[in-house]
């Protein structure tokens, strides 16, 4: 396959949302359409996966010999797999979820724009281009959350620019110093491209920028203290909440912080140093931090939104573990948690959509008249929990494996398979609390509502019922994939 | 997948069924109870062809000898399955405790159909159960500790749905600590595995002890870890102290068949786990041993205790229970001090948990007969049901005489042999010169418990069965009609097989001890034993005088009093502020360690952090800027007043006199006129009022020098002199 293919999947939707609203189809015309294209995209998406040219595609120069390139290799493919099947799915979603909102032409234009922002992210060759695509999917993104146009979403919207942009300020130190001691390319070489004889005595000055840019890309994968956009920011269209920051944008942050740990400053180089533990301590404090917070939150999806909190972190944790089976583990929660969390959130979209509710005490008794939605849900939330037999068990073990490995060598990783029991915990309370109050309300405390609420109609089960469905298979049958995902941690694939 | 099909078909038939009986259900109620009814039927006979499989491998149909008997297992396996696989195991333990599973789920089954029948969510709690029924084979067929714990978890999450059925605040109220406690529990024992795991390399129960010991000497601490955490989850499961709160509370609200699982069959999932994990991990290790004895005797005591107090039907027997899981933690406990010889330990925990089973199932059965017919518990008010009931009074007697231990019923023979090895082990300390104080008091604390367990059965058995209904009992003895002939069947046949085990305990119990005790390691006890020698009878005599005692001197006098018509009745004495978890659980989890992790948070909150951490940053930044800005001011400032300072020397401006102005204009008109005139090719181009200013400026300034000037005065003297001497001379 020629490896100009690379640039269809990312060029395809941004031209296609950008052109869409200029066309000014009528709704059922435009979302065909749409579903159309992003359908297309997935598929020369996952054409590329496959079929993936061995060399990247230069698209351009910028200056010296800072390329913008794009390349698929193991880590990026995985990610761009999760994007490529997640999308057509959340698409399809919103097209039922949105039917009476305004506006809409807008709204989708960004949304398909940001698919080909976020796969640019995924296939980014070297850290230039993936650093130009960050910046870009900042500045597609925070429309949708602005979207609904209340004083309270053009906050969130701008808190949000504020925090992206802030954190991109940080990685962009890093690009600076990764090209000095790196001998001037910024390609990702899983294992860290930096040259220690150019970085001679100042392995500290490294560290420190290692460190900068784990906030900076952090930023968007909401790590302590900048985790406060994430939860303010569920005031969005739920397809956004779900996809974007359940999957997207923040696992484009985790995602980042992976590449720039293994590919840019290598493993080897942080393992043991302080910064592994001031990184891991971070972690390690979102995830309490997340986990509680959503225990003490009591709308539906900013509860949900602290949630991706902590589990975004799980995902650091298993990232700075500076290992291969920490890389696998933290890979393996990016996939599983991508279709748990989407799963719940769109378990909790449907519910605002068909009934109008949002906060927890609202949902007394509504597994009954939603039983497709909350059966949905309780099977995401036990995944989430880390019950066996669900996706999330497989992820969260394999964290706490590579923790228990890492332990041998120095001690302070045992904190963090109590962190996990922690964190287990409290996620087993704000989840059960829900599924325990919609199934098995107590007597006399339904006050029957009027309308009569119902499940959805199929564009709204069909992507519930595959994220379920996924979830369970993965739960069960974990190994095909645990294989790839082990086979990329290692370099082989 | 590989091995003997027939353990997985045991595990996944009720699993399939349940969604079966859930579709059945939305169509048609009749058959869907029929269903059920058939399934746990078929279940059994499943596990009897397991059974059948297991013999055959045994190869005992052929040689019935006893030491071939934990020979041959069937095994299944599923690799891959959940990650760690599916392991499945059969042996002679697994096997009876599967066949009293199922046992049980088909006489509850049957008995179901006439509790059940005028109940709301049927098709809920039928789904459940089923799926219970699943988890809980495979809990007792799991031959690793993953295959344990999966079964396990589904089984706490299906039966919390039993104990909140009927959805009252009090059910409400136990569903959410019965949730709360199971998964924590599990959560707690997962890690416990991990831990395990991590530091063994496995979880299959046949290598564990040999993985254990092979690195028990680095990795001591992180192996108790990993046992505290099992102990942890399988104890919350078993309800074992501390972690029995769940218990008392969560079996009386469930339906009595329900209640009957939870009680006979959900709390040995627990001891099994604790089974595994003291007889494969900690194998004869006294402090474990230790650890084990004083919870299950705290347990013992503590449930019997209460059972006294309460004057619930179905709360006394879940009491009850909780008692006699501290009995068979006793036991545990003594298998692990007793070290090689334990023999009777053994023997003793594996019988006294089929005999509970067995007491408990029937036991609940019949308080769900009393319920099923009067909706109530309350000893006040079901007194005198049973009085003309002789078929329900002759079954409750049966359980009850067993389960207290009464010699020539089958509870007597377990708790012999559990006491025969507390005493055998207080011998072999004297032996050794050690004191054994202690453990002769958890002896008298044994047959005191033992005392207490014949009292409150006493009491129940007096109330229901003996006395009669101040103001009820013509229409109580009118319902002759108060079970079917299907329930009737699910009462009678696990009564029989319990008088049997009693009356014939060498022909049963003790087939059954040799069929089981291979799992624990037990080996044959050295001399058989005679459950009914004077020593052996003595204990239960001494435990009847206790009963005796307790009942008359406690119950009789200060348990029951007058109520406001002068009729006697018991009074509700229930020590509720002894309960842990409003004591110490609720205030110390919910709310105090609820109230700091919030709060830490709280803190740790954009609003608190980030936002002044920002505010600081900006604050920084505008004054270093503006520290910047004035930098280049200040330099500026700095060079004007030192090295640029401007003169300070006042420009001096010539004006000039009246007189020289004029003079000066005068002659400036001259020259004007004279540049145009004859100098018009060589102009004078200066001022003359300027030069005459300066010139009178230079004569004043000259003219005021010299004025003030001393020389001036001595001039001014002298020609003062001259003066005078030209005077003098000339006039």
């Amino acid at each position: 396959m020629s490896s100009v293919c690379l640039v269809l999947p990312v060029v395809l939707p941004i031209l296609g949302g950008a052109v869409m609203p200029l066309l000014h189809l009528p709704d059922k015309k435009r979302n065909l359409c749409l579903e159309i294209l992003v359908l297309l995209t997935s598929a020369v998406a996952f054409l590329c996966v496959f079929r993936r040219p061995e060399e990247g595609f230069v698209l351009f120069h910028l200056t010296g010999n800072l390329d913008f390139a794009l390349r698929i290799d193991g880590l990026g493919s995985v990610f761009v797999c999760v994007i490529a099947f997640l999308w057509p799915l959340a698409t399809l979603y919103a097209f039922e979820y949105m039917r009476h909102e305004e506006r809409t032409a807008g709204f989708f234009a960004f949304y398909t724009m940001t698919y080909g922002v976020t796969l640019g992210i995924a296939m980014a060759k070297n850290l230039v281009t993936m650093y130009l695509f960050y910046e870009l999917l900042t500045l597609v993104s925070v429309y949708l959350v602005m979207h609904p146009m209340t004083k309270k979403a053009l906050y969130a919207s701008r808190i949000y620019l504020y925090y992206s942009i802030g954190g991109a300020a940080f990685a962009f130190i890093a690009l600076v110093f990764i090209i000095i001691f790196g001998g001037g390319t910024t390609d990702f070489v899983l294992g860290g491209v930096l040259d220690m004889s150019r970085i001679g005595d100042n392995i500290n000055i490294v560290l420190i920028v290692y460190l900068l840019a784990f906030w900076g890309f952090g930023v968007k994968a909401a790590v302590f203290p900048f985790q406060g956009w994430l939860p303010q920011a569920s005031v969005a269209p739920t397809p956004v909440t779900a996809l974007l920051h359940a999957v997207a944008v923040v696992k484009s942050g985790a995602f980042a912080v992976m590449r720039l740990t293994y590919y840019c400053f290598g493993a080897e180089l942080l393992r043991g140093t302080w910064v592994h533990f001031v990184v891991m301590s971070i972690a390690m404090l979102s995830i309490i931090y997340g986990s509680t917070m959503a225990v003490k939150e009591t709308h539906f999806k900013r509860r949900l939104a602290f949630s991706t909190v902590s589990n975004l972190s799980y995902i650091l944790l298993g990232a700075t573990m500076m290992s291969t089976q920490g890389l696998l583990a933290g890979m393996a929660h990016l996939v599983f948690h991508a279709f748990m969390k989407i799963g719940a959130f769109f378990s909790a979209g449907a519910v605002m959509h068909q009934s109008g509710r949002n906060y927890v005490d609202e949902l007394n008794g509504l597994g009954k008249k939603m039983p497709f939605v909350f059966t949905v849900f309780v099977i995401c939330g036990l995944s989430l929990i880390g019950i066996p037999g669900f996706a999330g068990f497989i992820s969260k073990w394999n964290i706490a494996v590579a923790a228990m490995e890492l332990g041998s060598e120095y001690p302070y990783a045992y904190g963090a398979v109590a962190v996990l029991l922690y964190s287990a915990l409290m996620t087993a309370v704000y989840i059960l609390t829900v599924a325990v109050r919609a199934w098995f309300p107590d007597k006399g405390s339904i006050k029957e509502p009027e309308e009569a609420v119902t499940d959805p109609n199929w564009e709204m089960k069909l992507p519930l019922f595959i994220f379920a469905v996924a979830v369970l298979f993965w739960g069960f049958c974990s190994e095909p994939v645990m294989r790839l995902l082990r086979a990329v941690s290692q370099g082989i694939l | 997948m590989k091995g003997d099909l027939v353990l997985f078909h045991v595990i996944w038939f009720p699993f399939a069924a349940a969604f079966l009986c859930y579709l059945t259900g939305k169509w048609h109620k009749m058959i869907r109870d029929r269903f059920l009814q058939l399934s746990v039927i078929l279940e059994m006979g499943l596990m009897a062809l397991a059974a059948a499989a297991y013999f055959q491998e045994a190869g005992l149909a052929a040689d019935p000898t006893i030491s071939s008997f934990h020979v041959g297992e069937l095994q299944f396996m599923w690799e891959g399955f959940c990650m760690q696989g599916l392991y499945l195991k059969l042996d002679g333990f697994r096997l009876l405790y599967g066949c009293i599973a199922a046992l049980m789920w088909m006489m509850t089954g049957i008995f179901s159909r006439e509790y059940f029948a005028h109940y709301h969510n049927r098709n809920r709690y039928y789904f459940f159960y089923l799926l219970t029924l699943g988890s809980t084979m495979g809990v007792f067929l799991s031959g690793d500790l993953y295959t344990t714990f999966i079964f396990f978890e589904i089984m706490s999450l299906t039966s919390y749905v039993w104990v909140i059925h009927d959805e009252k605040p009090a059910a409400m109220k136990a569903g959410e600590i019965y949730l709360a406690i199971a998964v924590i529990g599990g959560l707690v024992m997962l890690m416990g595995l991990f831990l395990l795991y991590d530091a063994a390399g496995t979880l299959r129960m046949s290598e564990l002890h040999d993985a254990v010991r092979s690195v028990m000497q680095e990795k001591a601490g992180q192996i108790y870890a990993a046992g505290f955490c099992m102990l942890f989850g399988f104890g919350a499961k078993a309800g074992m102290f501390p972690l029995h709160v769940w218990l008392p509370k969560a079996h009386p609200v469930a339906p009595a068949p329900a209640s009957a699982l939870l009680s006979g069959i959900l709390t040995k999932t627990g001891v099994f786990g604790v089974l595994v994990v003291s007889a494969e991990i900690f194998r004869y290790d006294p402090a474990w041993g230790r650890l084990v004895l004083y919870l299950g005797t705290i347990t013992m005591f503590g449930g019997a205790f209460l059972a006294v107090f309460s004057i619930d039907l179905k709360r006394t027997l879940a009491c009850s229970s909780m008692s006699q899981i501290g009995f068979i933690l006793v036991g545990v406990g003594m298998m692990e001090l007793l070290g090689a010889e334990n023999a009777l330990a053994v023997r003793g925990t594996i019988l006294h948990m089929v005999n509970h089973s067995m007491i408990k199932l029937i036991l609940f059965m019949a308080a769900g007969v009393v319920y099923m017919n009067l909706h109530a518990l309350d000893l006040n008010e079901i007194r005198g049901f049973g009085y003309r009931k002789p078929l329900l009074k002759g079954i409750f007697l049966m359980g009850a005489m067993s389960i207290g231990g009464i010699p020539g019923w089958s509870g007597y023979v377990s708790k012999t042999l559990l006491h025969e090895s507390i005493v055998e082990y207080a011998e072999a300390l004297a032996v050794h010169g050690e004191p054994s104080l202690w453990i002769s008091g958890i002896e008298w604390i044994f047959l005191l418990t033992g005392g207490m367990t014949i009292a409150y059965m006493t009491k129940l058995f007096v109330a229901v069965f003996l006395e009669q209904h101040p103001d009820r009992q013509q229409e109580y003895d009118a319902k002759t009609a108060y079970m079917n002939t299907e329930s009737m069947f699910a009462l009678l046949v696990p009564t029989v097989l319990l008088v049997l085990m009693g009356f014939l305990p060498y022909h049963t119990m003790n087939r059954a001890a040799d069929l089981a005790q291979g799992f624990l390691h037990g080996e044959m006890p050295a001399h058989a034993v005679h459950y009914f020698s004077l020593t052996n009878l003595k204990g239960a005599v001494i435990s009847m005088t206790i009963g005796a005692l307790v009942y008359f001197g406690l119950i009789r006098k200060f348990l029951m009093g007058k109520d406001e018509k002068g009729r006697t009745c018991y009074l509700n004495l229930w020590p509720g502020w002894l309960d842990l978890e409003d004591l110490v659980y609720r205030p110390v989890f919910a709310k105090a360690a609820a109230a700091l992790a919030g709060y830490v948070c709280g803190i740790m909150d954009r609003l608190y952090l980030v936002q002044n951490l920002l505010k600081a940053a900006v604050e920084v930044s505008a004054f270093l800027s503006r520290i910047c800005d004035y930098l280049v001011d200040m330099v500026l400032v700095l060079f004007r007043s030192t090295t640029h300072k401007s003169r300070t020397e006042r420009r001096v401006y010539l004006i000039g006199s009246r007189v020289s102005r004029t003079l000066g204009k005068i002659l400036d008109q001259v020259v004007w006129l004279m540049n145009h005139t004859i100098r018009r090719n060589n102009p004078i181009e200066r001022s003359y009022v300027v030069t005459f200013a300066e010139w009178e400026e230079m004569m004043s300034r000259t003219s005021r020098l010299i004025s003030a000037s001393l020389s001036f005065g001595l001039m001014l003297a002298a020609i003062g002199l001259a003066l005078t001497l030209a005077y003098l001379l000339w006039w």
